[in-house]
């Protein structure tokens, strides 16, 4: 017998096994009530007792290997048929002579890398700013020093609304 | 035969029970021709309020009152990337926001807003050391206060203590709500799932960008199957009649439902440094170029977390206290509540924000 069909067998048992355990519990639940309960209330302690077994063994279920392997699997697929529809997509826009999401992506990055090298060299300016104010005889140090792991993001001044203008009351 | 008897008999329940039950279904067909367009008029967020920040799509709603605040200290709401943050102002009676604004606190909100494709490549060092300190720097112009206090729920808990430590001299109380610290636990299915042997989450980001909002919806419909599949309908259907429960099921559903993206690059971030490895409790997280260390937060910490909990299991949250530096922290745990029910459940309402909102108050004075 293959690898894969006794994988498949192996994998049938598992589920096997957990789905009459599972039944074993929802009968159990459904049959466990007092006698002093009232019918009505019997009814719904006795749903109650089903769903409460049911969730216990969906959640052994998603906890077990054979569901992850399913999972894994099934993202595995969901991945690479996403990369074909982006292949293809690519290929198309190509074709069309049609900027693609791949070339959007390129230029993106390397704004965003752009953005992260000034950044960085506008941190150091400042930092190195910040030390010559430091030092005695110094130029005088007008505003407090800007503590570590401050990022401005974008280099313009962010938009401000006033209060009084932009204001989008809700409701 | 004595009214005492006949209640006791089974046959007079069964038909005291029927009637009772038609009499709620002529209700339930009733209502059901409305149901739509009652879901239309959700409304998104009840407090007034205003956008008083902008930057991309990001937005800093403040909320407006009629009296003055009583407190000075701005208290600013951290909500997750994950969903839209009017969870908490979700409806009357049902509002974190309210009732901070209620109590004297001046109250505002981050809405990191919807990302789209451009944004795959923002990473948590753009929101955490790029959007909030830029909120927290127009807030002290604006307020003339150099501190905030600072309210992070869920994963927006997880970036607001990452800032917090990052940027201790700008945080004066850090509250803390069902927020994910201590990834070593395998308490939640989210942890089980995301394991590395489970998920390639550098192949899914590369594949898909962002990461889908119907991907996250179906995973953590999947976390309570039963829950949600089948209890939450069966429900649904017995409660329809009840007007409070509707307007409260349709507001809630309402919220669940209005997934959106999470940027590709801050989802890697997520799942492999912190579900897969653990590294904020570790001392090794780097947001940008620096290194996250919880020991660096020394303002008051106060951890609220939630019994029943699913998403953000409390083996996940208890720990944080732990790993700070503050010597004033506190925990409360409230045992009968989920992961939503914490901010909007009636109990939490009723006890816990009161708690929540006196521990500010009594250091913001």
């Amino acid at each position: 017998m293959s690898d894969q069909s006794e994988n498949f067998i192996e994998q049938a048992t598992a589920f096997q096994k957990i789905w009459m355990e599972s039944m074993s519990k929802l009968m159990h639940a459904a049959f466990t009530f007092t006698p002093n309960s009232a019918p009505p209330e019997l009814l719904r302690d006795i749903r109650n007792g089903i769903l409460q077994a049911l969730a216990e063994s969906w959640n052994e279920f998603l906890r077990s290997p054979q569901f992850q392997d399913g999972m894994k699997q099934w993202m595995d697929n969901a991945v690479a048929f996403r990369k074909l529809s982006n292949d293809f997509m690519a290929k198309a826009r190509k074709e069309m002579q049609a900027p693609s999401r791949e070339d959007m992506d390129a230029v993106m990055l390397s704004v965003r890398h752009a953005e992260t090298r000034i950044l960085d060299r506008v941190e150091e300016l400042a930092q190195q700013l910040n030390d010559l104010n430091q030092q005695p005889g110094g130029p005088a140090r007008k505003s407090a020093p800007k503590p570590a792991g401050r990022r401005q993001r974008s280099a313009r001044r962010p938009r401000q609304r006033a209060a009084t203008n932009g204001k989008e009351k809700r409701p | 035969m004595t009214a005492a008897t006949q209640f006791a008999n089974p046959w007079f329940q069964w038909q005291q029970e029927l009637l009772d039950q038609m009499r709620n279904n002529a209700e339930r067909a009733r209502v059901l021709p409305s149901l739509l367009e009652r879901a239309r008029r959700i409304r998104k967020g009840v407090s007034a309020s205003e956008v008083v920040y902008e930057e991309d799509r990001f937005k800093l709603l403040h909320y407006v009152s009629d009296k003055k605040p009583r407190y000075r200290t701005p208290l600013v709401f951290v909500y997750a990337l994950v969903n839209r943050p009017y969870i908490l102002d979700l409806k009357k009676g049902r509002s974190v926001v309210a009732h901070f604004v209620e109590q004297g606190f001046d109250t505002y909100l981050v809405d990191w807003g919807v990302p789209t494709d451009a944004d795959r490549h923002l990473t948590l060092d753009d929101y955490i050391n790029g959007y909030l300190v830029n909120v927290m720097d127009f807030l002290r112009e604006r307020t003339g206060i150099k501190q905030a206090n600072v309210l992070g729920y869920c994963m927006g808990g997880t970036m607001s203590a990452m800032f917090s430590a990052l940027h201790p001299e700008r945080v004066r109380n850090l509250i803390l709500l069902a927020a994910p610290i201590d990834f070593a636990t395998q308490d939640g299915l989210l942890n089980v799932w995301t394991q590395s042997r489970n998920f390639d989450v550098d192949k899914f980001v590369d594949a898909f960008g962002n990461c889908p909002p119907e991907f996250l919806q179906a995973s953590f419909l999947l976390l309570r199957p039963v829950q949600n599949l089948l209890r939450k309908p069966i429900d649904f259907c017995e409660h329809m009649h009840d007007e409070k429960y509707l307007d409260d099921f349709l507001a809630t559903e309402a919220w669940l439902q209005d997934n959106i993206p999470v940027p590709g690059e801050v989802y890697r971030e997520f799942v492999k440094y912190l579900y897969q490895q653990n590294r904020l409790t570790r001392g090794r997280m780097t947001v940008g170029k620096h290194i996250v260390k919880l020991e660096n937060i020394t303002c008051p910490v106060l951890n609220l977390m939630a019994g029943q909990d699913d998403l953000v299991p409390c083996a996940q949250s208890a720990p944080f206290n732990d790993f700070v530096g503050s010597r004033d922290r506190k925990s409360i745990l409230v045992q009968q509540c989920g992961h939503i029910g914490l901010a909007i459940g009636g109990r939490a309402q009723k006890e816990l924000w009161p708690q929540a909102s006196e521990w500010l108050a009594k250091r913001d004075s």
